[in-house]
């Protein structure tokens, strides 16, 4: 185990011999807020998040947290900057996050991000510009998995809508999407009593004023809702069926090379149609052309669940200790971060981290 | 000798119900100094003595030791952290101060019938406002795991203190988590319960410290 003086020598050279790299990769170093507003953080991520951030209020009773890890930091940063062009971001720091036993942990990070990029090969640039670093490690392997798979896969089932959006919606929460396929199983969803009733309701809220809004939606809102809720099928859309291809398409795990070929005869073998999955591939497949012989890369459809910002491929890099497997770095693509941190719309960005704690105990 | 220290609630019904009850068990509950003031006694025992307490108070003090037992609601031991269900043991549930904790939406949103209808909701309502719905409550840690074992995770807790039925119409939420026996003060505030929307269901229980789980006196509640 290695001493106190030595880990501090030893972060010291592979953060600059790191963010060297990078910065031959044309990232800009960027130096990040510590502390973030609270009610942001709680906004993207939502009322659980507070239970990993060590958080306190300041003087006037504002709450403000630690952050918890350095994408989040960066994406403030385009937005506070008025940022709209792209923007290639890299930074050396430390994340802050509570275990469950309430302990904090401190993660040193070296990272990069490229937010709005206007190049198409971004991905791949990111990627291999996080694993060059730490290509000479022995045994490191890769892990890639792709978030917007799935959500193609989701879209061309014979599903209702609500099905739909609340499976790509709960992906990233494994245990409560266990729960929505059980469910989805039996077709268990709507209350027909109620309905009956309820539908004898509406043709009150109809008569009244349309823009009057009741615990913040306004009538018009409730009524459209319901009445494309009445319409919405009921039955009859084969739940066993759907969650049975689910469920299968979730265990493919194979070498990068062979996951276009595998995915799409999972397509044609389910009678799903295959031609925006072979438009999405196009991503994959680059990356498998260019880096491909360099790491031993498997493809895994149910990588990347750990965080509900990623949108498109998620990765990761470990090398194994003992037989435990220590990850080194990880990343994915983030479509949706940016606005609900309050940037105007949408935008692509994608990041990835390495793991310096873990990189100077091997 | 180390007296037995009791803790029951200061206020209301429970307080009522909770004298009663002990009385049932000759256990006859003295304010040798008066209604106002917080200290009693039990008849012909002086081993005991006991506090009026806030019923969240009691399980507080029970946590960090100076309460042996007390009686409280089982609502607000499962809203404390769960590290405190180690210290604070249930001793026996009673039978008073039945309520549920419940979701309740405006009664005029028809179309949200159930936890699935809510998380629906809860995502269109983010997109249109760029906010997160807001639950108003006097139980942020229970309602916090029922939303999220639901699926519903597009929400944040607004604190409330009191009058929680009132919130989703002053424009401070736009749904309560609340406690509820017979539905009446919902109702009668313009709000009805989701179909699958009951979080917990309470009643009074008698709380002891861990250590005191083998002490004889507990045989009088037996």
């Amino acid at each position: 185990m290695k001493q106190g003086l030595e880990k501090k020598r030893l972060k010291e050279n592979f953060s600059k011999e790191i963010l060297n790299f990078f910065k031959k990769k044309k990232f800009i170093f960027t130096d990040l807020d510590l502390l973030i507003d609270t009610n942001l953080l709680t906004e993207r991520s939502g009322e659980q998040f507070k239970k990993s951030a060590l958080t306190y209020k300041d003087l006037l009773g504002k709450e403000i947290s630690l952050r918890p890890d350095l994408t989040v930091s960066t994406a403030l940063k385009y937005i506070q900057e008025k940022k709209v062009k792209e923007e290639k971001y890299c930074y050396y720091g430390s994340a802050y996050r509570l275990d469950k036993t309430g302990d904090l942990k401190v993660f040193d990070q070296l990272g990069c991000e490229i937010i709005n990029p206007s190049n198409k090969n971004s991905s791949l640039l990111l990627i291999d510009s996080i694993l060059e670093p730490i290509r000479k490690i022995k045994k490191l392997e890769i892990i890639i998995g792709d978030v917007g798979l799935f959500k193609i896969l989701i879209d061309e089932l014979d599903l209702p809508e609500r099905w739909k959006l609340r499976l790509i919606r709960h992906f990233s929460r494994r245990e409560y999407f266990i729960d929505l396929l059980k469910r989805l199983e039996t077709n268990y969803d709507l209350d027909q009593v109620t309905i009956d009733v309820d539908t004898q309701r509406l043709q009150d809220l109809i008569r009244i004023d349309q823009n009057k809004i009741i615990g913040g939606r306004t009538i018009a809102e409730i009524v459209k809702r319901f009445q494309k809720k009445l319409k919405d099928p009921r039955d009859g859309y084969k739940g066993k069926l759907n969650v049975r291809i689910i469920k299968d398409y979730l265990k493919i795990n194979l070498p990068l090379q062979k996951a276009e070929k595998t995915v799409i005869t999972f397509f044609i073998k389910n009678k799903l149609p295959t031609k925006n999955i072979k438009n999405y591939f196009k991503k994959i497949i680059l990356i498998n052309k260019k880096i491909g012989k360099k790491y031993v890369i498997s493809f895994k459809t149910d990588f990347g669940r750990n965080a509900d910002y990623y949108t498109g491929i998620v990765f990761m890099a470990y090398t194994k200790k003992k037989s435990q497997i220590v990850e080194l770095a990880r990343g994915g693509e983030y479509s949706n971060l940016l606005k609900t941190l309050g940037y105007k719309k949408n935008i692509f960005a994608l990041g990835g981290v390495i793991n310096l704690n873990q990189l100077i105990n091997l | 000798m180390k007296k037995i220290k009791i803790g029951l609630p200061s206020k209301g019904r429970l307080r009522e119900n909770s004298i009663n009850f002990f009385q049932s068990k000759n256990l006859k509950v003295v304010n040798a100094f008066g209604d106002r003031n917080y200290f009693f006694n039990i008849e012909k025992n002086n081993k005991v003595e006991g506090i009026f307490l806030h019923a969240r108070e009691i399980i507080e003090r029970i946590n960090d030791g100076t309460l042996d037992i007390g009686i409280s609601g089982l609502d607000l031991l499962k809203e404390f952290p769960e590290v405190y269900s180690e210290n604070v043991k249930i001793f026996q549930k009673l039978n008073f101060g039945f309520a549920d904790l419940v979701v309740a939406v405006p009664k005029d949103w028809l179309d949200v019938q159930n936890m699935a209808d809510l998380e629906e909701v809860s995502f269109n309502f983010r997109e249109k406002h760029t906010r997160r719905m807001r639950v108003a409550t006097k139980y942020p840690n229970l309602t916090e795991s029922f939303f999220l074992s639901k699926g519903v995770s597009q929400f944040r807790v607004v604190p409330s203190l009191g009058a929680t039925e009132s919130y989703p119409f002053t424009g401070s939420a736009e749904l309560i988590t609340d406690i509820t026996s017979t539905g009446s003060t919902l109702k009668a505030n313009n709000l009805r319960i989701i179909n699958d929307g009951s979080i917990l269901k309470s009643s009074a229980c008698i709380f002891v410290s861990k250590k005191f789980l083998k002490n004889k006196f507990l045989t009088n509640f037996k």
